[in-house]
């Protein structure tokens, strides 16, 4: 099921994002080509023949919305603008798109440059009498396939997150496997498995209820429900590690990993620290309302998985995918 | 009593790690345990595990990335929202729930952002706060714990997640509704 959902993710990210670049192209959504009237006003005042000169454009919310064809803007736009001047009244123009740019030049400048410069040609500029402002028509630099280059940029992107955070894993994963080893060593984890062993026996009847697997999993769940997620995601993968030695097909998940990673990703929590944190980020006059509600929906995401688990595992589909590898591995050991 | 409760367990989250610590190291201790080699012994794992996951990881995570940056959220969401809209879930919460088993950074982003537009306390604010926590990360966790042991087949995990993915999704907007509904 992991490879249809993957390839569905894939597929339909790229149609959609090859969809919109045709929408837009169509449509023209960047009015590529189409000269925009703006104000420009220098912030010093120029002198002679302007050839170099900065200062800001200006357009009206209403001018802009209607070349763009959108009812977004709400305020007129005042962007900062290099001018190189050639001839007297042709060039060109970068503006350096602020906080404050309208979302639409934010996005072009992104997909266009990777940061905030929309670069274009002035087709015409004339200064007033006084120099103090000047009419200019500009276009800007064509903006197309926004939406495939985002796609190719993520891909790349991502694929290095990916590996920074598997290389980040690394320190933490040592300083708990060194520790539940000592613990292990120690004894302790047998105390921990004993106590809890009426609710796993029942959990994981495959598993021993001593085994090392037993007190991964016991710790990575408390781990989690303590929001504690540095220490969760070593124990729970030295948990998949113990589990793993008593998989009867190597390769394919085993009954007791799937109930495992159905109580791990219920996302069982005491404290919603999170969620929380942002609430009061955002200003929120009660910031621990939502634990309740919380707890209640984890909880059943919880037992539903728990459930799922139980009841999917029997499905003959399933099945017949372990009871494959009995057998092979049978075969190999004669 | 929320309160009282939440301080209490504050404390257990800062305490648990020294304490643990503390505990591992000075029972091993007691029980003669040569502590020191022991845990070089158990940290040697550390790196191999976390090599190990590196193709699973990349695999996911690409596949997540080209999802959001294509708008396909947009798309997706038009689709779902006559069904959800049939139980009482606002359209506005719905990207939140649909992002949250694939990205964690991507529905804390949606999370932040609809509770910007719309008030931490409004139902929307309370209701996508319950959402982002009633669940985890479903895909993150499927590649980093199946990869971590070279698993390929992941037999009935993925139906699993997403059937408690939408338990927990269906449960928050229920007791939301009812706690604080409209």
């Amino acid at each position: 099921m992991l490879n249809y959902i993957w390839l569905f993710l894939i597929v339909i990210a790229l149609i959609v994002g090859a969809g919109k670049d045709i929408n837009d192209e169509v449509n023209n959504t960047y009015r590529n080509e189409i000269p925009l009237e703006v104000i420009f006003i220098p912030s010093s005042l120029p002198s002679g023949t302007v050839t170099r000169t900065e200062g800001e454009f200006c357009i009206t919310a209403e001018q802009f919305n209607t070349y763009y064809g959108i009812t977004l803007q709400q305020d007129e736009i005042k962007q900062k603008a290099e001018l190189a001047l050639s001839g007297g009244n042709m060039g060109n123009f970068i503006i350096s798109c602020s906080e404050t740019a309208p979302v639409m030049w934010q996005q072009m400048a992104k997909s266009i440059s990777g940061k905030d410069k929309l670069a274009g040609k002035i087709e015409k500029i004339e200064f007033a009498e006084d120099n103090n402002s000047a009419k200019a028509v500009i276009i800007m630099e064509p903006v197309r396939f926004v939406k495939l280059r985002a796609i190719t940029q993520a891909a790349i992107d991502f694929a290095n997150i990916a590996v920074e955070i598997a290389i980040g894993l690394i320190g933490v994963m040592a300083l708990w496997l060194g520790l539940i080893k000592v613990a292990e060593e120690a004894g302790l984890v047998k105390i921990l498995t004993r106590l809890l062993a009426p609710v796993t026996k029942r959990l994981f009847p495959d598993v021993p209820s001593d085994h090392p697997a037993i007190g991964a999993i016991i710790m990575n769940t408390a781990a989690n429900m303590l929001g504690l997620s540095n220490a969760a995601t070593p124990i729970g993968l030295k948990a998949m590690e113990e589990l793993n030695k008593l998989n009867p097909k190597i390769g394919t998940a085993s009954n007791a990993m799937v109930t495992f990673l159905a109580i791990n990703t219920g996302g069982l929590i005491l404290i919603p620290a999170t969620a929380m944190a942002v609430r009061a980020a955002v200003g929120s006059a009660n910031i621990g309302v939502i634990i309740g509600t919380s707890i209640f929906a984890a909880g059943c995401a919880t037992v539903t998985g728990i459930a799922a688990s139980k009841l999917l595992q029997r499905l003959p589909i399933y099945k017949r995918d372990l009871i494959a590898g009995k057998n092979k591995s049978e075969e190999g050991k004669k | 009593m929320t309160d009282l409760f939440r301080t209490i367990i504050s404390y257990i989250s800062i305490l648990a790690i020294p304490l643990m610590i503390a505990v591992f190291l000075i029972w091993g201790f007691l029980k003669k345990v040569k502590v020191y080699e022991v845990f070089v012994e158990g940290a040697k794992d550390g790196f191999n595990t976390a090599i190990r996951i590196i193709p699973y990881l990349v695999a996911m995570l690409f596949a997540i990335g080209i999802f959001r940056a294509s708008g396909a959220m947009d798309v997706l969401t038009a689709v779902i929202a006559p069904v959800t809209n049939l139980i009482g879930m606002p359209p506005e919460t719905l990207p939140m729930a649909l992002m949250r088993p694939l990205s964690g950074s991507g529905s804390l982003g949606i999370m932040t952002e609809l509770m910007k537009t719309h008030g931490p306390d409004s139902f929307i604010g309370v209701l996508v706060s319950t959402l982002y926590q009633s669940s985890e990360t479903t895909f993150y966790i499927l590649a980093v714990y199946f990869g971590s042991v070279s698993i390929k087949n992941t037999r009935h995990a993925v139906p699993v997640g997403l059937l408690a993915d939408l338990a927990g999704m269906l449960a928050a907007v229920f007791i939301c509704r009812i706690l604080f509904g409209i």
